[in-house]
């Protein structure tokens, strides 16, 4: 956190400096390393069993925050008899589909709750979506056991399903000594309960594996047991990537969501508003409310032409034939099926895995727009690269016509940055952008303007969509910049009739009569002031400050604060209080916004016939979840099982410890010759465990660094770190040059020998890891080879992103012979030793048949 | 390997991307101005990417190479800036302001026999003054910046002072020299400036000393140099001069003056290498490199010069061979401590050890 | 009154942004693109052109009181603006001066280059830039404290490792933290500079330094000395020296005088 968050990381220090113990855990002792109280370095890829083990503890041990859990987790609720956990089937849950290569069937679910639509597991797209699945009536006393005692409840299927995660068994798959398991144990435990919260901080170390979701999960089910969820210093904090990539997925760019965690209506399945309500609007829970968000959205999109009678436009809305996300479209783009292509603040040249597989995507489009500051390696494609280099390709030979657009900066434009905390922040244009550099909203809006010419006087009713759109924004200045507090407005939300700013989302309706841009953002220009402007210093209790910015939804700075009160409303403890029940005025009060309705009772009950909001009971703080209860047991919404399990990365140098299945049976595998991977276990030819991450001085693949010489000065080039024991088996010095190489390709770097490398021991056996960051490209004021050369395409079936922290490959003295191909003779593993050991998957993806369950290209972290 | 990038980029279709200028300060000069502390400072040549191409730390960082730690051996203090000039200058110095004082006391007490070696010694003091002025403007660069030097009088500060007493000397200097040229009634104004002269010649001759001792660098730091300096600096004027036809008398004098100034030479560079040698990393220098070469050498030439003198006999011969190797030895001597002192500068574990071992002496001094 | 900068080692992650806030705010060019090997330093020290310098001192044990069997020191360093700063006293131009926030300052309009500031600081700060001849170092932001602001680098520091302020509180808040680290057992914990009394040799520090290891090991002298310190002895012995020359001349002269022509 310190090395890529160092801005946010004053807070950690402030926490020390108050007390606070900081434990990193971590391949590589870091700059957070150097700063953290206890420093538990692991084997790249195995936080899952650590954290199950941690999990055990806390449930062997009863430690775990009982009332909490009984009251606000599915601990008691009682699964089906016909569900089969991992140690049943020796790392494969109950519904497996065998030829489909995924999970399906209803097994996962509680008991006796009905579920409406297809009984499949396909993955939901969204949060609704998943509620949708979820829905049907609350959860019934008789399927429930507050004594957690009752075999079949969440509570001791949880137990069974961790029991073989121990400290023995960490010392084994993560390297982590008992000692050191069990100091972490009693750190975590001693503070939790009542008086005391503990708060997981994490990024892309857990996010970048092919079972990724399911570690957050992981640390979810351990906060949620610890009663850390909702509550003042607790929770599980996701450490944001780009300035705004929360606000990226809030308003996403992501091929499968709508403004505000809506699905993208799917070929098909919705053919209509009708359909496409009926299949996404929960029974219970929070997402009762789906159609009033959905419908202020359209009529936001697509203004007075979106009427009752048409469906307000639903139909002119794309519908997703599958899997859209990242390296899926790279490998479409292969294989030829792509034209053209935007990148807008991208450099996936250089920033996604397999650049070599990148490259060649982009050799087969037709045009490619780069929108950047500088022409970084993306625009050069074309002139200078590897292939360039081996003379395998020449500018001559590459037909992709490039259309590079300058861009200005974040300080030559208005616009807002939602941070990690959700906080929106406004920033303002300081300065005209020079030249023609132009800011996204600029392109965007104009770029709508000039379609809409093209197709005005178009009968054709393909071109209505286009036609239709509601495109006004002022603009202003010379450029005709549009305004992007008017479209601030628009996010807002407004009432159609007099255009008038709503207060929140809880003024939406569903018709017609409100249009809103996404509604988890209802109200940050509410009385049409702009919220996220504000930069009042002013703080609070617990210094949320409430007067900076605004944080969606409401202001709220904590979700599911109604978990910091206990099932009455009272503070669990005076120390921790955050939300609670005012008896006198009859509602929720505290030091932040509650995330509760107002004046609903603690001791509300929803009847069976409830609808709407009204179906979440007075101790229901999980409001969006259709049962109001935190999943310790999640019954939809993970194609790769509803509790975490450990599975080791697509290429590992060690068999899965804990099972036979070795790595995550639904994993998103791009099975291609331009995609070669090693032997799943233990290939001889690649011996050592790679892990890739950021360094302070550079930002991610280096537009905003390597172009600037006081970042490059700082850290000039390429280097990878290796442990002196390591260095002293290659004959390695420090500062050397070495070629570190993967059946994907061969870099070569300096390497820097340090102690802050430590051998792995697993037992008897000692596994070495190469770190190595991956900031470098060939454009540049400081340029190296680039660390995602070597990588796979390869992902977590959840969301799609890739495999970047755990893999494996060699490392040997020397430079690269600039001339020589990529390891090409590197095969595929042959037939009889099947990718994955002992149950094979394979889901070839690529040309034609794009049949992997769609999912998300989310933003890493 | 990477392009530094053109101040503008030209993109087909006449977009145009302002670069930062690549001087290294990332200020594009159609927004920003060069307006800050550093601005006036002129960056390095030019800003390619070096290729990383510096010496690189070959050992792990964590394993100290050596007991004593350092940072990665990496100099503690700036080597001193000065190039050989300044070693010449501290010969030619001294040679200007010993043969002046050399010069008066003659004029006063060595009679009418002596007359042309005083003027001899005039000449000397006023080349040696003017060369030394030269080689001094040089260093700085630009003339108007000697003049900078007489910008304050600054006590604590042995190089202004140095400025004042070698600008006071020339002109006391060149006066004696060229006024008996003159009208008669300046004639006997030439002894007076004479006398001054001889008198700001010791302090000419000194200061050189104390310049040095009053710096960072670990050999520098003995107090003796001082007195190297006078004492080098009579050898020296002392060997120049029996390079001259000399009647005599003033061939004993010279004689009497530069043995003297030899022995005491010899006597004080020994007393300060036996100072060092109590810690071995700051008496390095006097053994290795070319600065122990030229100062182990110079001692030898040292040696030498004064048996020559010493060794009976009378002829001018011998005498200008004692003045030719009394020469070299002090110019070798100058060199030598001039490179002593950047070698010190640059051995982190010189100033690290000598200050663990002697605890501020001077502690609370002034 | 004097301003100057408490570092607080102890705190500091090694991002680097004091190094770069300073270049940013006083327009300074890059050093060049070295890779050193020296953990994550690649700029090494101090010098005309880089007035913080942020190093990485690896080593084999733990913190006292951490649990991390490793630790990575990491300091900021900078121009100390010593109490009797050699470099002021050595200037023979007076082109450096003490101003009114008690920071030693270089006037660039004044300096001549003659370099004598670069030998006479004890700990290797101040430098000649190659190119002209002038002599830079930390102007400790004038330019920004004459406008009421803090200097960059602290401003930037996301961790408080460099504290502003003046001098005196400082010193007590370091006297405090130095007390609080040493209740936490990290009893290597020491204040550098912090007084006339710890560091004779220099009166003390305006920018003084927690360290908890030696001080040679972040690159500082253990003992730094003002080298004017010496001139009273130096100018004493010359003159003597001065005084045997004297009366050598004049012996010599009647020797000469004497002797039979
Ligand atoms: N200076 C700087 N800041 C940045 C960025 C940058 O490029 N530079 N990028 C921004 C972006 S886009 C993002 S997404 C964030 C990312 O922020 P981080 O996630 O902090 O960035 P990384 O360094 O990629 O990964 C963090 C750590 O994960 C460790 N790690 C690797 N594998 C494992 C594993 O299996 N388990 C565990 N526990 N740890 C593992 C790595 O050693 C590394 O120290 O940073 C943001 N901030
Ligand atoms: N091996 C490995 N690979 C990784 C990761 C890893 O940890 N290991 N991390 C992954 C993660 S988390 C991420 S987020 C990606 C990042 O990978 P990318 O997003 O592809 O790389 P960036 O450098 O962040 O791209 C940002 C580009 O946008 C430009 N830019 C900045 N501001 C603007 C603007 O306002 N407008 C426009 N048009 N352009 C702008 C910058 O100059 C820069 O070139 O890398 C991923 N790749
Ligand atoms: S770069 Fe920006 S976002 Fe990243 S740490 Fe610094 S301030 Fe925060
Ligand atoms: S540290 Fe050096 S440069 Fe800075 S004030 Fe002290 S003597 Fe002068
Ligand atoms: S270089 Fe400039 S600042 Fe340094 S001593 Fe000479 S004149 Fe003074
Ligand atoms: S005080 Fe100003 S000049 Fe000095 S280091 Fe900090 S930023 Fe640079
Ligand atoms: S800014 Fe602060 S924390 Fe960062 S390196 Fe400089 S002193 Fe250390
Ligand atoms: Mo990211």
């Amino acid at each position: 956190m310190a090395e890529a968050h160092p801005v946010g990381f004053q807070w950690v220090m402030e926490a020390k400096r108050r007390g606070a113990t900081v434990i990193h855990v971590d391949p590589r002792f870091s700059r957070t390393s150097a700063m953290a109280d206890l420093f538990v370095p692991l084997r790249a890829g195995t936080d899952i069993v650590f954290l199950g083990a941690l999990i055990s503890y806390v449930i062997e041990n009863e430690r775990y925050f009982r009332d909490y859990v009984v009251s606000y987790t599915n601990a008691p609720v009682i699964l089906r008899d016909d569900y089969r956990d991992t140690e049943d089937l020796d790392g494969l849950f109950s519904g497996w589909q065998e030829e489909k290569g995924q999970y399906e069937g209803p097994t996962w679910r509680y008991e006796s709750t009905e579920h409406k639509g297809e009984d499949s597991q396909q993955t939901p797209e969204s949060h609704a979506e998943r509620s949708a699945q979820m829905a049907g009536p609350k959860v019934k006393a008789h399927d429930t056991d507050f004594t957690l005692q009752h075999p079949r409840c969440v509570f001791q299927v949880l137990k069974r399903h961790f029991a073989r995660y121990t400290p023995q068994m960490v010392e084994e798959a993560c390297g982590i000594s008992q000692e050191q398991f069990h100091k972490v144990a009693k750190h975590l435990c001693h503070n939790s309960g009542r008086e005391r919260t503990t708060a997981f901080c994490y990024a892309v170390g857990w996010t970048q594996h092919s079972a990724g979701a399911q570690f957050i999960r992981a640390a979810a089910i351990l906060q949620l047991l610890l009663g850390n969820i909702g509550r003042p210093g607790g929770g599980v904090m996701a450490l944001r990537g780009h300035a705004t990539i929360q606000g990226s997925t809030d308003i996403p760019t992501l091929f499968n969501l709508l403004p505000g965690y809506l699905p993208m209506p799917k070929a098909g399945t919705d053919k209509s508003l009708a359909e496409y309500l009926e299949n996404y609007t929960a029974r219970s829970g929070w997402w009762t409310e789906f159609p009033k968000y959905m419908i202020s959205l359209l009529k936001a999109w697509f203004g007075d032409a979106a009427t009752q009678n048409n469906d307000y436009c639903f139909d002119y809305l794309p519908k997703i034939t599958g899997d859209h996300s990242h390296m899926t479209t790279v490998v479409n783009m292969a294989d030829g099926d792509l034209d053209g292509y935007l990148v807008m603040g991208q450099n996936p040249v250089v920033g996604s895995p397999n650049a070599g597989l990148q490259r060649k995507g982009l050799r087969n489009l037709k045009w490619l727009v780069v929108r950047d500051f500088y022409l970084v390696e993306t625009a050069e494609f074309w002139k200078d690269s590897p292939e360039h280099e081996r003379g395998e390709v020449s500018a001559e030979t590459i037909g992709t016509e490039v259309f590079f657009f300058p861009a200005s900066t974040h300080v030559e434009k208005d616009g807002s940055f939602t941070q990690t905390q959700r906080v929106a922040q406004w920033h303002h244009e300081a300065i005209a952008p020079p030249a023609d550099c132009r800011s996204e909203l600029h392109f965007a809006y104009h770029l709508g303007k000039r379609l809409k010419e093209l197709y005005a006087n178009s009968s054709d009713p393909k071109d209505r969509p286009i036609q239709d759109l509601a495109w006004e924004y002022p603009v202003h200045d010379a450029r005709d910049e549009p305004s992007a507090e008017a479209v601030l407005a628009e996010v807002n939300g407004y009432t159609v009739a007099d255009r008038k700013p709503v207060d929140g989302y809880l003024k939406l309706k569903d018709d017609g009569s409100t249009a809103c841009g996404c509604w988890i953002y209802s109200g940050i220009y509410a009385g049409g002031v702009n919220h996220a402007a504000k930069k009042n210093r002013a703080t609070d209790h617990y210094g949320y400050g409430p007067e900076w910015g605004f944080a969606w939804p409401s202001n709220r700075h904590i979700l599911y604060n109604r978990a910091a009160a206990d099932p009455q409303g009272r503070p669990w403890s005076e120390r921790k209080a955050l939300v609670w029940w005012d008896e006198v005025k009859k509602e929720w009060t505290g030091y932040d916004t509650p995330d509760f309705m107002k004046t609903v009772p603690p001791d509300y009950r929803a009847a069976e016939d409830s609808q709407g909001t009204q179906t979440i009971s007075g101790d229901d703080p999980f409001i969006l979840h259709p049962d109001g209860k935190g999943w310790l047991f999640a019954p939809a919404g993970l194609q790769d099982g509803p509790m975490p399990t450990h599975y080791e990365p697509f290429e590992s140098p060690v068999h899965n410890p804990l099972y036979g299945q070795q790595c995550n049976p639904v994993r998103l595998e791009y099975d291609r010759s331009d995609n070669q991977m090693a032997k799943p276990i233990a290939d001889p030819r690649f011996p050592y465990v790679i892990t890739t991450y950021r360094l302070t001085e550079h930002h991610t693949t280096g537009g905003m660094s390597r172009w600037l010489s006081w970042l490059a000065e700082l850290q000039p080039g390429m280097f990878c770190e290796i442990s002196p024991e390591l260095a002293r088996e290659k004959q390695l010095r420090n500062g050397d040059w070495a070629v570190v190489s993967t059946p994907r390709a061969e870099i070569e770097t300096r390497v820097l020998v340090t102690e802050r490398m430590r051998p792995i021991k697993l037992g008897r056996r000692t596994v070495h890891q190469i770190g190595m960051p991956y900031h470098w490209g060939n454009r540049g004021l400081v340029t190296g080879d680039s660390t995602n050369e070597l990588l796979a395409f390869g992902a977590d079936p959840n969301s799609t992103i890739q495999e970047s922290k755990a893999l494996i490959g060699d490392i040997r003295p020397g430079r690269r012979d600039h001339s020589k191909a990529i390891t090409k003779e590197a095969t595929n593993a042959p037939e009889e030793e099947l990718r994955d050991l002992p149950i094979a998957r394979h889901r070839p993806i690529g040309k034609h048949h794009v049949h992997a369950p769609s999912s998300k290209q989310g933003d890493q972290t | 390997m990477s392009e530094s990038l053109p101040g503008f980029l030209q993109i087909p279709g006449g977009a145009q991307i302002p670069a930062a200028n690549d001087d290294g300060r990332n200020v594009d000069l159609q927004t920003g101005a060069l307006s800050g502390e550093g601005a006036g400072q002129k960056p390095p040549g030019s800003r390619q990417d070096v290729g990383l191409q510096s010496q690189i730390f070959p050992h792990v960082p964590s394993h100290q190479p050596c007991e004593t730690p350092t940072y990665y051996g990496t100099p503690v203090l700036k080597q001193p800036v000065w190039h050989w000039p300044i070693a010449a200058y501290f010969y030619v110095g001294g040679v200007a302001g010993m043969s002046a004082t050399l010069g008066s006391a003659t004029q006063l007490f060595g009679g009418r026999e002596m007359r042309s070696v005083v003027i001899k010694t005039r000449w000397i003091a006023t080349t040696g003054a003017l060369v030394s002025t030269g080689i001094l403007v040089q260093d700085l660069g630009r003339p108007e910046r000697f003049l900078n030097m007489l910008r304050v009088f600054k006590l604590t500060s042995p190089m202004s002072m140095g400025s004042w007493i070698l600008s006071a000397f020339s002109s006391a200097a060149a006066a004696a020299t060229v006024l008996p040229y003159g009208p008669r009634v300046f004639r006997s104004l030439a002894g007076i400036f004479g006398a001054i002269a001889g008198l700001l010649g010791l302090p000419l001759a000194a200061y050189t000393g104390v310049l040095i001792v009053q710096t960072a660098v670990p050999v520098w730091k003995n107090p003796l140099w001082s007195v190297l300096a006078l004492c080098s600096s009579t050898a020296a004027a002392g060997s120049l001069l029996e390079l001259l036809p000399l009647n005599a008398k003033e061939s004993r004098t010279v004689e009497v003056f530069s043995l003297a100034g030899k022995i005491g030479e010899i006597v004080t560079a020994n007393a300060i290498e036996k100072d060092a040698a109590r810690i071995d990393r700051v008496a390095r220098p006097f053994h290795r490199g070319f600065s122990g070469l030229l100062w182990q050498s110079a001692k030898v030439l040292l040696v030498s010069s004064a048996v020559i003198a010493i060794a009976p006999g009378r002829s001018p011969k011998k005498r200008i061979a004692a003045g030719l190797v009394g020469t070299a030895a002090s110019v070798c001597m100058r060199f030598a401590y001039f490179l002593a002192g950047k070698r010190s500068a640059r051995d982190p574990r010189a100033t690290f050890e000598q200050q663990r071992q002697t605890p501020a002496i001077t502690a609370g001094q002034i | 009154m004097a301003n100057g900068f408490f570092t607080d080692t102890t705190v500091c992650i090694g991002c680097k942004a004091c190094e770069v806030a300073c270049k940013q705010w006083n327009q300074l060019p890059d050093d060049g693109y070295h890779f050193t090997g020296m953990s994550f330093d690649n700029t090494m020290h101090l010098g005309a052109s880089t007035w913080r310098h942020v190093s990485f001192i690896e080593r084999p044990v733990a913190l006292n009181g951490s649990d991390t069997g490793f630790s990575w020191l990491m300091a900021s360093d900078v121009c100390k603006h010593c109490a009797r700063a050699g470099c002021l006293e050595n200037c023979p131009t007076g082109a450096i001066m003490r101003t009114e926030f008690g920071s030693v300052y270089v006037q660039q309009d004044v300096c001549n280059g003659c370099g004598y500031c670069v030998s006479g600081c004890p700990f290797g700060v101040i430098d000649r830039n190659h190119d002209d001849g002038r002599a830079w170092k930390c102007t400790l932001c004038y330019d920004r404290q004459k406008d009421g602001l803090e200097p960059a680098c602290a401003k930037a520091c996301p961790t408080d490792s460099i504290q502003f302020g003046d001098v005196e509180e400082l010193k007590e808040r370091a006297r405090k933290r130095v007390e609080t680290l040493h209740e936490k057992g990290v009893k290597e914990a020491y204040l550098y500079g912090g007084d006339a009394a710890s560091q004779p040799g220099t009166g003390g520090l305006n920018a003084f330094f927690l360290l908890v290891d030696k001080p040679e090991v972040y690159n500082l002298p253990p003992d730094p000395e003002v080298p004017t310190m010496r001139a009273n002895q130096s100018w004493k012995s010359a003159g003597l020296a001065a005084i045997g020359v004297a009366a050598l001349a004049l012996v010599s002269a009647l020797v000469g005088r004497t002797a039979r022509g």
